[in-house]
């Protein structure tokens, strides 16, 4: 067998693709529900947070920057196992894909929190006078006046942030959850062969590579944006 | 509430497990003296290629950077050591490790780079090649020396994120600190172990994550 | 009505009645105990050094700034008041900033009708056929679609005063309106102002422009230290002041 035979046996095997694609694609679902779900999650959160924070009040500022500091330190797979594996011990039992959307929402949240107030801290403070003195509540600022020019300066950050976080669903794998990864783990052991890696390296591809593009274009015309403004 | 102690804050368990985690740490520090190097060096090496004067070159690396950046890590790592044996080529997991994370921390830090690049005023290159320096003088000593310093946030908090990614390692049975953690939780059945790593991975960061926020306040 | 210090004009001919406003941040006071009181109609010209609590005292009468001890009201409504819905007071008193203030993801129009539509919850046609009128006053009704970085500073500023007007406000705090101005951009403002106060509008400006000043303010107060050294028409202030302090401050911004 030539090397080039050996490596498309290995890793293009048709007859072991026939055999598990639907399987693997199967977790395409999982996978994506998982991500639209966190994205949700977390940004909205990540979005309250950063608005009380603003309120500027020590007794909810302080909560929050313990909760931003401990989520942005710690690896999201401890995080993962230590709500998988230690709640239950103590009589509180969550299905695994609740464990996995729970910790990447906390995770993205935190992320999030860090880059929509570096966003508001970056609006002058002008502006919250102006909007103040022609009779706006705080809310009404935050939202017409503060926010939109906040998000402007968030979006890039945010959204390699978002990717980086969503490609971490793969984790639940870890914990028994069937995505793509989990899928192809199991096709792998049936098989015997490396293939179905492929194709679920595939799907991740097709996934998250127009995202990652996406986010480069948006980074691009931000940079213009500034330049030309 | 003591039930709750029991469970994640035992230090009777703690101070029992403490050889096996002790040994994971170390396990997780010799990880990063490797992997960390490559990366950053890495990095340099998609950065050069991906600013390119040649076309094909530059789109070659951009298209790659992007792919790997498409790829979630974990898959990358079960990917090159699930994979590999296949073909016959048994690697030490150590290098399939370091393969994976070369090509995924090459094209996170190689963009963080670019980026440091781009944010050095061509007026300074200008100024360095009209005293007679050649290209890569002036990129030694003037612009890559700016751009790092314009971009140290960035370079920080993704040191952070690879530190973070070792913990996958315990995925492909490396025995660092998060594995020894968890071993040791379902040698005890009880999760003091695994909140014991946690504090030590907290104790590691927070003050990198602490200095990357102060250093990209000082900066802005 | 009540007049509480039972002197002078009848209260309703005072628009504004600002007194014993003091401001410290931490152990540093800004303001010590200041009295500003503007008739209906009236233009008043605020002058003194930088620092000196000018701009703290415009933004204590309305709140912006939390006053730490005063009184203060406005057409006999008690701003100080701990039920008074200060965002519908506010309406009531327009601001003017030195640095224009202009939200920059909104153009002309939409720095205008912002206020209008989520405070006085005009529709937004009527929102915008007052904010026309509104900018049309400012002489700049055919930059409506511009946004903030496409103008000029002096267009800019008049944004800004058309942002206050259109809510209709019955008096208009200006906090060194042309400061921020390339000098031939000036003009264009102080002209906008004159033609305010024409209509009646009553001011109070944080500024410098001596010569404005003489032609148009009704009184000038000068400002030092947290207190009003002294106050006048602009000719006593300006050139014959009793205050020693007055006459050196007058002589620097002279030259």
């Amino acid at each position: 067998m030539s090397a080039w035979d050996r490596f498309a046996f290995t890793f293009l095997n048709l007859e072991v693709a026939r055999t598990y694609w639907l399987d693997i694609a199967a977790g395409i679902s999982v996978t994506v529900f998982v991500g639209i779900v966190v994205v949700a999650t977390g940004l909205s959160l990540g979005l309250v947070l950063a608005g009380l924070r603003s309120l500027g009040l020590r007794v909810v500022t302080w909560p929050i920057l313990v909760f931003v500091d401990l989520f942005r330190s710690l690896p999201p797979l401890a995080i993962i196992l230590v709500i998988y594996f230690g709640l239950p011990n103590v009589g509180i039992v969550l299905p695994s894909l609740v464990v996995l959307w729970l910790s990447l929402s906390a995770v993205l949240a935190a992320f999030a929190e860090e880059v929509f107030w570096a966003g508001i801290t970056s609006v002058a403070p002008g502006q919250w006078l102006a909007a103040r003195s022609t009779g706006l509540t705080f809310g009404q600022t935050f939202a017409h006046v503060i926010l939109p020019q906040a998000a402007k300066l968030a979006v890039p950050p945010l959204t390699n942030r978002t990717i980086t976080i969503t490609k971490n669903v793969a984790l639940g794998s870890a914990i028994g959850v069937s995505d793509i990864l989990g899928q192809a783990n199991s096709a792998l052991a049936m098989s015997t062969n490396a293939t179905p890696l492929t194709i679920g390296a595939i799907f991740y591809v097709i996934l998250f590579l127009p995202l990652v593009v996406a986010s480069r274009r948006l980074e691009r015309r931000f940079a213009w944006g500034v330049a030309g403004s | 509430m003591n039930a709750l102690a029991g469970e994640f804050l035992n230090l009777d368990v703690m101070w029992r497990v403490m050889p096996m985690i002790l040994a994971g740490l170390a396990r997780s520090a010799v990880l990063c003296a490797v992997l960390l190097p490559i990366g950053l060096a890495g990095g340099i090496g998609a950065m050069l290629l991906s600013t390119s004067r040649v076309r094909a070159v530059r789109w070659a690396a951009i298209g790659a950077i992007d792919f790997f950046r498409a790829f979630p890590p974990l898959v990358l790592i079960v990917f090159v050591y699930a994979g590999l044996p296949f073909l016959g080529v048994e690697l030490p997991t150590l290098a399939s490790i370091a393969i994976a994370f070369f090509l995924n921390a090459s094209s996170y830090f190689g963009e963080i780079y670019r980026a440091g690049i781009r944010s050095v005023p061509a007026g300074q290159a200008e100024a360095a090649r009209s005293t007679g320096m050649t290209a890569s003088q002036t990129f030694l000593s003037v612009t890559f020396p700016q751009a790092v310093r314009n971009v140290l946030p960035e370079l920080i908090s993704n040191t952070v994120e690879l530190i973070k990614l070792t913990t996958l390692a315990s995925i492909v049975s490396v025995p660092e600190l998060l594995h020894s953690a968890d071993l040791a939780r379902s040698l005890t059945y009880n999760s003091s172990p695994l909140i014991l790593a946690a504090l030590i991975y907290f104790a590691i960061l927070w003050p990198l994550v602490r200095l990357a926020g102060r250093l990209e306040h000082r900066l802005r | 009505m009540l007049n509480p210090d039972g002197a002078g004009a009848p209260a309703g001919s005072r628009l504004l009645e600002a007194r014993g406003i003091r401001k410290s941040y931490a152990a540093l006071e800004v303001l010590r105990g200041v009295d500003l009181v503007v008739e209906r109609g009236e233009l008043v010209f605020l002058i003194g050094p930088s620092g000196s609590g000018k701009s703290t005292l415009l933004r204590c009468c309305n709140r912006l700034e939390e006053p730490s001890a005063g009184t203060l009201l406005v057409d006999g409504v008690d701003l100080m008041s701990p039920r008074i819905d200060i965002n519908r007071a506010r309406r009531q008193i327009g601001m003017v900033f030195q640095g224009f203030n202009l939200y920059p993801h909104l153009d002309a129009l939409g720095n205008v009708t912002l206020a209008l539509r989520k405070v006085l919850r005009l529709s937004r046609r009527d929102a915008e056929a007052r904010a026309m009128e509104t900018l049309a006053l400012v002489h700049l009704q055919d930059k409506a679609r511009s946004y903030p970085g496409q103008l000029s500073g002096g267009q800019q500023q008049r944004v800004g005063i058309a942002r206050a007007l259109a809510l209709e406000p019955k008096i208009i705090l200006m906090d060194e309106p042309t400061s921020a101005l390339d000098p031939e951009l000036v003009g264009s403002v102080l002209g906008v102002i004159r033609e305010l106060r024409e209509r009646g509008m009553t001011m109070v400006i944080a500024s410098h422009e001596m010569g404005f000043a003489r032609s148009a303010a009704d009184r000038v107060l000068f400002l030092e230290g947290g207190v009003i050294v002294e106050q006048g028409t602009a000719e006593q202030v300006f050139t014959s002041a009793r205050e020693a302090r007055t006459r050196q401050f007058v002589q620097q911004i002279m030259h």
